[in-house]
């Protein structure tokens, strides 16, 4: 679920690192206050251990593929969600910085999608209140069958918010022509699949860690008391809102009608569009002569309104010399390329 | 320098580790703390550091061992960890040097100094800047080392600190462990290094002193080692 | 090692991985010595301009590939460890893109009779979008360290503890990796056949090596403690943002804008059909 820079416009990444910022801040002001920096070895240390975790092939039973695990889940119900949050950020940042995966500006995305579902939404919403409810009674073997429905329920849920949230920015970065219910039909079904093979994997760790040393999961211990009564009341509510929201994605994405779409994602935002795009509008909104048969394309294909491009007839002179140029300029690199033995293996120089 | 008086520890009731020990260490000594696995060696390492707290008086240098002493303590006693990997986690040697003194309040200045004078004695120099990721056991070993001798403390524990290291490191291990004058405490089941770095050898047994005495004599003791599962060093046999 | 007859497991694969981007790192050269800060403000901003670009600017966006391409020059890192890592980014990006040119078939552009749609025309710029970005930020890893990229996020007041964070994970990242790929290793040999961890192993495999991390995280916590630690980690310091950095970044920028506004791939092709 990685994104890569490209599939985000500039106002969407910024957005996105805005949003996943603030948990951060949160986070780093929660951790402070309750005098956790002692979490940071382990925070450390297990955030190493996911990051190396999340290259185990771990074979599913009669498909012959194999799965792999995100994590966010397992580390919010080991470290809590905030030492969770801050522990994820840093896996995605050494994942983009060092292997490629994700973007540098895709950050702030990648956080969200992975980390903020994963470690709030599952942890507040769905792994605490299931962990101290009543589901399946008492005792050792109830607790269990506690940790793996909390593991299984959060995985899918969070990895399918976290899939919707690369839809919706990769659609509203308009990069891709793809019509965003097919887009959504296409990424919802494929995470619900991977949702469960990691809830599994998740389930699998976290019950191995419960029978060993339990006291190693976080939030489990506040079992007693009036939390628990609510809890349960809470679980229908959460999984109430989540099956409002997924389903309200799905309508969404059966309606055909582009103006009922833009109407919800934008039209309610109070004005929360315009701002964000508001770079895009500068940037893009030059060329008004193009701007009408613009529209005509857009009204198909795009739901973003003010996208313009340089491509009209009048223009067309302009593209052709554009074209040339482009080959002029990738000529010119090349040789820049040679010149400078690009290509060609250096010589190593240590320090 | 080390004094246990009467020291009692259980990590879970009713089962006890150590009974009732005392022993005391004066300054300038160094001892071996030998035993089997499970006897102890690693509560006592732990008590001394103020990790762990047992029942009975542990001192170091007259200071008693509790939590308000812990930062006086701790200035005074280095503790070099059996997994150097665990001790050296910053990103390079010389931040990792830097780390004991400076959380201890000295200087920049004074600090820097002290990092370049305990690479310079340990033939280290072109350690300071290398990444503890990339460097290898034997160097991470000294490296440890390093890290301790630059918050000059008074005594010095090691846990295991020729474990996983080829000859040629376990031998620069061990010249280095002999030169240091500080009060030394080594736990470790290499008795042919204790038997090189020691005077004195504490043999630990189920969380009782089964011998205290000069090294060459208790490691020369076939039936007394092979009663508590070690064997004789091999240069005495 | 030969290739082919000892074939490296995923973890050894990063390992090497990131073992190459250290050696990268650690060579000298012009663009290795410019200041962290400068060098990461300034690769922010090229992959920001570049994004920026219209889904349809083809012409626009090409010119772009320059920057990158000096870089790599001056710095003489090798881009062939840069393209190994497309590998990753591309296939999405091409997931994503691919279909454009089913979606919009309107043709933008005739090219000796053979139109060109306007799919596929931003499915290439969405391509080049991707690479693009991918050679800038493998540049600044290639050519800064870690701890010196540490130390320009404390500069940028990026939170010490998220800063600490990465750098003390990125420490054990390398001995976990490690721990993982041995295991991963026992278990193949003692299953051999198998192409991942069987079911019945899901929860054991990571979970016995999540238990030793704990006490690893405590001993480490330990060896914290007894030197003292309280809440700040001291780093080296680094060099100083001086005159040279400044004007690499200004005249980066300066260099990005005027690809970004002034069409210089059309200016030159206007050089040569008209």
């Amino acid at each position: 679920m990685h994104m890569a820079d490209a599939l985000l416009a500039p106002a969407v990444a910024a957005t996105m690192y805005a949003a996943s910022a603030t948990a951060a801040g949160v986070s780093i002001h929660k951790l402070k206050k309750d005098d956790e920096p002692s979490k940071l070895p382990v925070m450390a240390v297990t955030s190493a251990l996911v990051f190396a975790g999340q290259m185990i092939n771990y074979t599913i039973p009669g498909t012959g593929s194999s799965g792999h695990m995100c994590g966010g889940m397992m580390l919010s119900a080991l470290l809590g969600p905030y030492a969770g949050f801050l522990s994820m950020i840093v896996i995605l940042a050494i994942q983009c910085l060092f292997f490629a995966d994700g973007g540098l500006m895709a950050l702030g995305a990648n956080c969200w999608n992975m980390a903020f579902y994963g470690c709030f939404v599952g942890y507040f919403l769905i792994w605490r209140p299931i962990m101290n409810g009543k589901w399946f009674g008492e005792g050792k073997s109830a607790e269990r069958a506690r940790i793996i429905a909390a593991s299984i329920i959060g995985c899918i849920i969070t990895l399918q918010l976290g899939a919707f949230s690369v839809v919706l920015e990769t659609s509203l970065s308009g990069i891709t022509e793809l019509p965003f219910g097919a887009f959504c039909a296409l990424m919802q079904p494929i995470h619900l699949a991977i949702g469960l093979v990691e809830g599994l994997i998740t389930a699998a760790v976290l019950v191995f860690v419960h029978d060993s040393r339990p006291e190693l999961l976080s939030g489990v211990e506040l079992s007693e008391g009036e939390s628990a009564k609510r809890s349960l009341k809470t679980v229908v509510a959460i999984l109430a809102v989540v099956a409002l929201v997924v389903g309200g994605g799905l309508s969404l994405m059966a309606s055909s009608n582009p103006d009922g779409l833009e109407w919800a994602l934008f039209g309610n935002a109070d004005g929360g569009y315009s701002t964000n795009m508001g770079l895009d509008e500068e940037n893009f909104g030059v060329e008004s002569s193009a701007a009408e048969k613009a529209g005509s394309i857009q009204e198909k294909t795009s739901f973003l309104p003010d996208y313009a491009f340089p491509g009209s007839e009048s223009a067309a002179g302009t593209t052709v010399s554009g074209i040339v140029g482009s080959a002029i300029v990738a000529g010119a690199a090349i040789l820049i390329c040679f010149v400078g033995g690009f290509f060609r293996k250096r010589k190593v120089r240590t320090e | 320098m080390i004094e246990f008086r009467n020291v009692k520890f259980e990590y879970e009731k009713g089962k006890e580790v150590l009974h009732d020990m005392s022993f005391r260490i004066e300054k300038g000594e160094s001892v071996g703390l030998i035993g089997a696995n499970g006897a102890g060696k690693s509560t006592i390492m732990k008590l001394l550091l103020g990790l762990l707290q047992g029942e009975g008086k542990v001192l170091i240098d007259g200071t008693e061992v509790k939590k308000e002493t812990l930062g006086e303590i701790r200035a005074k006693l280095g503790f070099v960890l059996q997994n150097s990997d665990n001790q050296m986690f910053m990103p390079t040697v010389y931040e990792d040097m830097i780390f004991g003194p400076l959380n201890y309040g000295l200087s920049r200045e004074v600090v820097d100094k002290r990092v370049d004078e305990v690479l310079a004695r340990l033939n280290l120099e072109y350690l300071k800047h290398r990444y503890n990721h990339k460097i290898s056991g034997g160097e991470k070993r000294m490296g440890a080392i390093a890290t301790i001798l630059a918050m000059e403390p008074a005594a010095i524990l090691m846990d295991e600190p020729t474990s996983a290291l080829d000859p040629y490191n376990r031998r620069l291990v061990i010249n280095t462990i002999r030169e240091l004058e500080q009060t030394k405490l080594i736990a470790s089941h290499d008795l042919d290094m204790i038997l090189d770095t020691c005077d004195r050898v504490i043999l630990i047994s189920g969380g009782r002193i089964a011998a205290d005495g000069p090294a060459r004599e208790i490691l020369s003791n076939k039936e007394l080692l092979e009663a508590n599962r070690m064997e004789l060093p091999l240069r005495m046999q | 090692m030969k290739k082919g007859i000892y074939r490296m497991n995923k973890m050894q694969k990063a390992l090497a991985e990131l073992s190459e981007m250290d050696e990268l790192a650690a060579r000298r050269s012009p663009v290795h010595t410019l200041h962290p800060a400068a060098k990461l403000l300034t690769t922010i901003v090229y992959i920001l301009v570049t994004l920026s670009f219209d889904k349809y600017d083809l012409s626009g966006i090409v010119p772009m590939v320059l920057w990158p391409v000096l870089m790599f020059t001056i710095s003489g890192v090798n881009v062939r460890t840069c393209f190994y890592k497309l590998r990753i980014v591309l296939p999405l990006v091409m997931a994503v893109g691919l279909f454009n040119p089913f979606f919009d078939k309107e043709i933008m552009v005739s090219i000796g009779g053979i139109g060109v749609s306007g799919g596929v025309i931003s499915m290439i710029t969405l391509m080049l979008k991707g690479v693009f970005c991918l050679m800038a930020s493998f540049l600044l890893m290639a050519t800064t360290k870690i701890d010196s990229l540490c130390a320009a996020l404390r500069k940028l007041h990026v939170p010490a503890m998220l800063v600490s964070l990465l750098q003390l994970t990125y420490r054990y990242v390398g001995v976990m990796t490690e721990e993982l790929a041995v295991m991963t290793e026992a278990y193949h040999l003692r299953a051999p056949g198998q192409k991942g961890i069987h079911i019945s192993a899901w929860g054991s495999f990571l979970g016995q090596l999540l238990l030793r991390s704990m006490d690893r995280a405590q001993e480490l916590f330990s060896s914290m403690m007894l030197r003292g630690y309280h809440e700040h980690f001291h780093y080296a310091d680094i060099d100083r943002f001086r005159a040279r950095d400044a004007l690499f970044m200004a005249g980066c920028i300066l260099f990005f804008v005027l690809l970004r506004y002034g069409n210089i791939a059309q200016l030159i092709g206007g050089l040569v059909v008209y």
